[in-house]
């Protein structure tokens, strides 16, 4: 086993799995990585905001949706490889169903302006569920000033300018590490 | 038939599973990719209907790369939205596998922390830049930066609540303004 879990009862693999297959049924309007922060770190409180946050750098600067990808890092934390696999397959199996019956009746409901307006409204939402996932992700981590900048930085860059991610991490990593390693010297 | 019926399947597989590995920032990174090779190179959808398995793949929930599963569908069937899904996922869900199985082994040495701790501010700027950019590719301007920023008050207000219900009032409020004639 991994030895990362936090020191806690064993989550059992049908709760994990349901877990996720919940989150599959519920996360629309994209943004699915911020989905797995609010139920996994905020509301069940199974992986911490550090661990989150350092497996969701991970997944980052490799390819891959990034909702599957969270979703299989918190479950290899929780259950290594079964609850990786247990916690990808749970994510994709309601939404896998769910377009395949919804692309039956969208052909008759598509030229209807105001469904739009309601994917908008619902996707204006899940836009707050990614600033408060950051916002809250920076406040539980020891607030420094260092880390509040290079927080800044990422978003200046990526969120403003709307630089690619993967150049943004690869040279703001060595900077932040470096300043994470001389504070943590003895 | 069968040996054509099994080609498609075949060819579903060759055109995701390279794309799996090529999305750099997420399903999304790939989507001009899926259209040339569904539209231009397979013919497996023309361009009208590409934009409205496009449009429905983002009405539904889940991960927006549900793309690839209405695609197959589309082709092939049931059995060709399992085979493109499969091959869209599986190849990226491996190489994080190893990735971290890799990076785990190095746990609790303080490089390892100093890398953990180093790596949060910049994710969490990921979060905060990932809403930013939903926010400047969408057509409704004020509503939506408001209806954003009320949502992100009340779900840091209340850290413990289920997003749902605040979803369907923001998606309620917007269709029914729509409805009544106004403009977003």
């Amino acid at each position: 086993m991994m030895g990362d879990q936090p020191a806690m009862a064993r989550i059992g693999l049908p709760t994990i799995f349901l877990a996720f297959l919940r989150l599959g049924c519920i996360s629309f309007g994209g943004g699915t990585g911020a989905w797995v922060y609010r139920e996994m770190v905020q509301r069940r409180g199974w992986v911490d905001e550090r661990g989150f946050l350092a497996d969701m750098a991970l997944g980052q600067s490799l390819p891959g949706s990034n909702g599957i990808k969270m979703a299989i890092l918190v479950g290899r934390r929780l259950r290594g490889g079964a609850g990786a696999f247990i916690a990808g397959f749970g994510l994709l199996a309601a939404p896998f169903a769910i377009i395949l019956a919804v692309g039956a009746v969208y052909g008759r409901i598509a030229h209807h302006h105001s469904v739009h307006a309601v994917l908008e409204g619902v996707a204006a939402a899940v836009v707050g569920l990614s600033l408060s996932s950051g916002i809250d992700a920076i406040a539980r981590g020891t607030p420094e000033v260092s880390s509040i900048a290079i927080a800044a930085v990422t978003v200046l860059g990526v969120g403003v300018i709307g630089w690619p991610i993967l150049p943004v991490v690869l040279t703001l990593a060595p900077v932040s590490i470096g300043i994470a390693w001389a504070r943590s010297r003895p | 038939m069968r040996d054509s019926f099994a080609d498609t399947l075949f060819a579903l597989f060759a055109v995701f599973a390279p794309l799996s590995l090529l999305s750099f920032g997420g399903g999304n990174a790939t989507i001009a990719d899926i259209a040339h090779q569904s539209v231009a190179v397979r013919h497996w959808t023309s361009e009208r209907e590409f934009a409205d398995l496009f449009a429905l793949s983002r009405a539904a929930p889940g991960p927006g790369s549900m793309l690839a599963a209405l695609i197959g569908w589309n082709v092939a069937g049931v059995a060709g939205a399992l085979v493109a899904t499969i091959a869209f996922y599986l190849p990226s869900a491996l190489l994080l596998f190893a990735a971290a199985k890799i990076w785990g082994h190095w746990r609790g040495s303080r490089w390892h922390q100093a890398v953990e701790r180093g790596i949060a501010p910049i994710a969490a700027g990921l979060f905060l830049s990932g809403g930013l950019a939903v926010l400047r590719a969408s057509p409704v301007g004020a509503a939506m930066w408001l209806a954003a920023a009320g949502a992100t008050a009340v779900l840091l207000w209340r850290p413990k609540l289920h997003p749902v219900p605040l979803l369907l009032l923001s998606g309620a409020v917007f269709g029914l303004i729509d409805l009544f004639g106004g403009t977003l």
